[in-house]
């Protein structure tokens, strides 16, 4: 009763033979791995836009909640800062501070939800993980896509405000459109390989402690408070930079503040320090989340 | 999931699934909760994490050869669900190994990995790709997907919380056999579905047969397996007690525990 099985058209990543043995906490091959998990990206994709879906059912306002949510609380922040902090009065000019606040919250606000959403992806995909045997790195880049598709109606919102409102403000010194915008998509891409590393390392977390999550609310605002978010970089100086420099996220916001508003070119240090912490990361989140998600079966 | 992709066959020809001297054990906390509070709390207190070790399956070797349907039987808590999550790589092995030759789909528990919120439609997308299908390939067999879990008017457009369990069960069953694997692991699935159902999937499953693929079954009914199964496995405290034509080692299961052939047992429910 044997048979030629050969792969279909489509299927070639298809093992025909698979080979289950025992494991240690160490990472499984990755070759194979790393191939699977292409291969079912669209699984990851086709997630995201499902669970985007399945919330947006029960919700009239659907998209428009994701650009008014942050743009409310920017202008929150923002009476914050100017009225008591009184940093308007510094010489810049009130608006330029709502630009910094806004386009700084919007990009947090991509990498916290990657952390969030990361954060539940395996817990909540717990029938899916009893089930099914795919690579699971797939649910917290279905994460990292659903807090993609989150952020990207931000960015024109954010772009007419920083053109119209700059062109408005007299004092402002924004520098419109020019060639250092060019820089916006490597910042979106430094962003999204830092998001997914943190959506991994919490995925994982969340496994182990069912409450990482609830932890995770206050630890983000202790973390949005310690970043170039609320403040600007070039308000610290001396040896107190430091806070820049161990902020994971650190380099890649004071990045954002030099291209979107001083309109200037970041130093080779912060791309060093944004693409060193993007990449220190990955490869923890990715091997923290990959040698031990063969455990995730039992412990869901 | 452990994949190792092997360049020269490690399986004789002939074999779905090959199981050497395999045994799960896991670790399952005692605790109400895996949380960092306990975990500081007990730290503090300086106790130890109360876990228990659990023996899922011990020592257990088996050959499958293509186009078999193997009926797995014993109490609950035997293994059996636990042996067909090895079988699909979702459990690891603590000891031996699993070769698995060709590609398997999984309807182990009801209404698998489904989003109540979202309609039937949308849920055979997902499940499909979770199974490793491409969408275009999805999309070609939709129309056999749907035709054969058969739901009644316009089901398959509305959200799937509105299901009944029998159509929850039809649908799971029409996306795992439409996958077209070369072995296909059934847990529990066939109660929900209605006589008409049943014998359909009965057909669907030999269907399958002919065309050389392979089926595991775990079923309490074991009038079911006696009808569909050429070879039965009785498992009992995670060992394989017995292997073989599915009349003899469902009658020694049905002696064993010593209820004789009543009828109740060899009922589907």
């Amino acid at each position: 009763m044997t048979r030629e099985m050969k792969p279909s058209k489509g299927e070639s990543f298809v093992p025909l033979i698979q080979v289950f043995e025992p494991h240690k906490a160490s990472l499984p091959p990755m070759g194979p791995y790393l191939r699977e998990f292409w291969r079912r990206r669209r699984f990851a994709f086709e997630l995201a836009r499902f669970t985007d879906k399945a919330e947006h059912l029960n919700s009239p306002l659907g998209a428009v909640w994701l650009v008014l949510n942050p743009l409310l609380l920017a202008l929150i922040y923002f009476l914050l800062v100017t009225i008591i902090g009184g940093r308007a009065s510094a010489g810049s000019s009130p608006f330029d501070v709502l630009a910094h606040i806004l386009v700084a919250l919007f990009t947090w606000y991509f990498a916290q939800n990657c952390m969030t959403f990361g954060g539940a992806s395996v817990t909540a995909g717990g029938k899916l993980i009893l089930n099914q045997a795919f690579p699971r790195a797939l649910l917290p880049l279905s994460s990292l896509i659903g807090a993609f598709q989150k952020f990207i109606p931000t960015l024109p919102v954010y772009f007419i405000i920083f053109l119209v409102g700059g062109a408005l403000d007299s004092k402002s010194k924004l520098p419109g459109l020019n060639w250092h915008l060019l820089w916006v998509p490597v910042i979106i891409g430094l962003v999204a390989i830092s998001g997914f590393g943190l959506a991994l390392l919490f995925a994982t977390m969340n496994v182990y402690f069912r409450d990482t999550s609830k932890l995770m609310t206050y630890g983000a605002r202790m973390w949005l408070y310690l970043s170039p978010v609320l403040w600007v970089p070039e308000m610290i100086s001396g040896w107190h930079r430091i806070i820049i420099w161990i902020n994971p996220l650190g380099p890649i916001l004071s990045i954002t503040h030099v291209v979107w508003i001083k309109g200037e070119n970041p130093s080779w240090t912060l791309w060093l320090g944004a693409s060193s912490w993007a990449l220190a990361l990955l490869l923890a989140g990715g091997y923290f989340f990959i040698s031990r998600e063969r455990d995730f079966a039992v412990r869901i | 999931m452990t994949l190792r992709y092997v360049s020269s066959p490690e399986i004789p020809e002939g074999l779905a699934v090959r199981i050497e001297e395999l045994s799960l054990r896991y670790k399952i906390n005692v605790e109400s909760k895996m949380t960092l509070k306990n975990a500081i709390m007990r730290a503090g207190r300086g106790e130890k994490r109360q876990v228990r070790t659990i023996e899922a399956v011990k020592n257990l070797s088996l050959d499958i050869p293509h186009g078999t349907v193997v009926g797995v039987v014993g109490a609950n808590g035997a293994g059996k669900s636990t042996l067909m999550r090895a079988i699909a790589g979702i459990l690891p092995p603590t000891e031996g190994r699993i070769i698995v030759n060709g590609k398997v789909s999984t309807l182990l528990a009801l209404g698998v990995g489904f989003n109540g919120t979202l309609s039937g439609r949308d849920n055979i997308i997902l499940g499909g790709l979770a199974a490793g299908l491409e969408r275009k390939e999805l999309e070609e067999r939709f129309d056999d997907i749907a035709n054969f879990a058969d739901l009644p008017n316009g089901f398959i457009d509305m959200p799937m919380r509105t299901y009944s369990a029998g159509m929850y069960g039809r649908l799971a069953f029409s996306v795992a056999v439409n996958m077209t694997p070369d072995i296909l692991l059934i847990d529990e699935a066939l109660s929900t579905g209605d006589a008409a159902f049943k014998e359909k999937s009965f057909e669907k499953m030999r269907e399958l047969c002919l065309e050389a693929r392979t089926i595991i079954i775990v079923s309490h009914a074991l009038g079911t397996l006696k009808e569909l199964c050429t070879k039965t496995l009785w498992m009992h405290q995670g060992k394989a007690l017995a292997f073989g034509d599915s009349t003899e080692v469902t009658d020694k299961y049905l002696e064993f525990l010593n209820v004789g052939k009543v009828s109740a047992a060899l009922e589907d429910f």
